[in-house]
This record gives C-alpha cells, structure tokens and sequence, in this order.
C-alpha cells in the first residue's frame, strides 16, 4: 500500500522530497534498473527495455537510451526502487497512476487529487487527518479537505 | 475560454521520420493524456525549431530555476510551449497566461487551473502512421 501526502509540511523529515522526477531518474534510478522494471515500461509506455540502459521505442522499434521514457513512467520507477522517498506525481497519466497506485510501498506527493479510475488502497497522511481508503471518493474528498 | 490564436493555426516541423503537425484554433492549447504517448518527445522537435524560429519560446524542468512569470511577462508575438508545466508553472504565471493576449501557448500538462480553460483548450496526441513516418497531430480531448 503506497502513502499519499497533500501537504509538504505533512513529509516526514527523513523522507527527501523529489519534484523532478526526470532528473531524479536519469541521476539515481536508471542505475538500478533490472527485471521488476520490464513490464512497468511496457504497460506504461508501451516500450521494451531490452538491456539496463536501452528500450525499443514504441513508434518505430528503435532503440533508444533509457533517459527517453516518459516522466509518468519515470516517475513510476523512481517509487518502485526509492520506496523511502516522496515523489510528486503530478507529471502522471492515468495508465502511470495506476501502476503505482498498485505497489506494495512508495510514497507520493501532489497538492491536487491525483488518483486513478482503478484506485487500490492508500493511506492518505495528514499531520490531521489520515485515513486508509480504497474508495475513489472517499480519497478526493480527503483531497480537497482543507485542514 | 475561447480566444483565437494570435500568432499561428498551425505549426510543422519534421525531424527525421517524425512530423509534428498541429493545428490551433485556440489561443490557450492544453495538450494532456497518458505517459508515454509521446508528449515530451513532441516538446523535444518543437524545442529544436527555437533555433530557426524567432517566435517560437520554449520552456521544460531544465527551466525550473527561472522565474517563468518574469520570463513570458516580458515576451511578445511568441508560440510559447511550455512542458512540464504542472511543476513549472505558479499561480502567477497560469493568470498571466489566461489574460495574455499578445503571445500564443502550446502547455504540455495536467493540470489547468487558474487558466481559466474549458473542454476547448484541452486537446491529446494521435499519432498516425505512413509507412515509415509518424505524425503527430493534436485532437480535442473531449
């Protein structure tokens, strides 16, 4: 179950806050890339990755480096292998929302109700209000509460 | 909110064995969709064009250090395409842009508030595909 914060002030102090996903990726993530990442980038940007730095690309079957993925899909790894992390997700399409919404852990950030169509249970963190949910909206209500 | 374009219906540029053909006829387009569709690959051959295009602007996260809001406050007759734009953008800036009538934005993003948008700003990609070239083009995402 992933860990949704609303709110900057609400992150823990030791967990860093990750804004831009692209570079976070290019500089950390894209190190630690093996097999659990192969079928996120094929359901998210409907690539393969054919070694740890390369994928095909979607268009014309060319091979592209890693650095080319989508910032959804980027941001998707980034909480799947730096689960003790805070990453805003407000670059993240449906198809990406959805699978990280799917993982076991992770911790996500956005100031606005960023949830998919096919919500798994969160626990949404306030220093206020926290609450395990898996209701759609029972989540954006949460969201859009002001403390 | 429906304004005309003020600097160009349409925009083409080729890179490769990729087109970019885009059509507008609004002054605010919002481009918005899945992941990987292809959105900053788009951003990337628009982004080249700056260098043969005086009134082509363009910002990503590389431009997180500016001050977006100084920067296009101070532009005039531009095609301003903007990625990244939900982490770029502040308050400031999208009102800005929402009242600016002397530039024209193409803005890569999700989120669209405070620029006053409708389902008429809102369009999505759509590639099509002719032998060995891809076009993308943008339609109304609604």
């Amino acid at each position: 179950m992933i860990s949704v914060y609303k709110e900057l002030k609400d992150i823990p102090k030791d967990s860093e806050y990750i804004e831009i996903n692209d570079i976070f990726f290019n500089q950390h993530t894209a190190m630690k890339i093996d097999e659990r990442a192969a079928d996120i980038i094929n359901r998210i940007d409907n690539s393969k990755l054919i070694s740890k730095f390369k994928i095909e690309s979607r268009f014309d079957n060319i091979v592209l480096n890693i650095d080319k993925l989508s910032s959804g899909c980027k941001t998707a790894l980034n909480v799947l292998y730096f689960p003790d992390k805070v990453f805003c997700v407000k670059e993240c399409g449906e198809n990406a929302l959805s699978e990280i919404y799917s993982f076991e852990e992770g911790k996500i950030y956005s100031d606005y109700p960023m949830i998919p169509f096919d919500l798994k249970k969160v626990f949404a963190v306030t220093s206020e209000k926290s609450l395990i949910t898996e209701d759609y909206e029972e989540l954006k209500e949460w969201w859009n509460h002001e403390d | 909110m429906k304004i005309n374009p003020v600097v160009t219906d349409h925009f083409y540029t080729a890179h490769t064995s990729f087109i970019v053909d885009f059509k507008f006829n609004n002054n605010i387009t919002i481009l918005i969709g899945d992941s990987g569709e292809g959105k900053s690959a788009v951003f990337g051959f628009i982004q080249e064009c700056m260098a043969v295009d005086p009134k082509l602007v363009c910002f990503n996260y590389l431009d997180k250090q500016k001050n977006i809001y100084e920067e296009i406050s101070r532009l005039k007759n531009k095609l301003i395409v903007i990625d990244n734009a939900d982490i770029l953008l502040d308050e400031k800036a999208r009102k800005f842009i929402s009242l600016d009538d002397k530039n024209q934005y193409l803005i890569i993003g999700r989120d669209p508030s405070n620029l006053f948008a409708t389902t008429d700003n809102l369009f999505e990609l759509v590639t099509e595909k002719k032998e060995e070239i891809i076009v993308f083009k943008l339609e109304p995402f609604f």
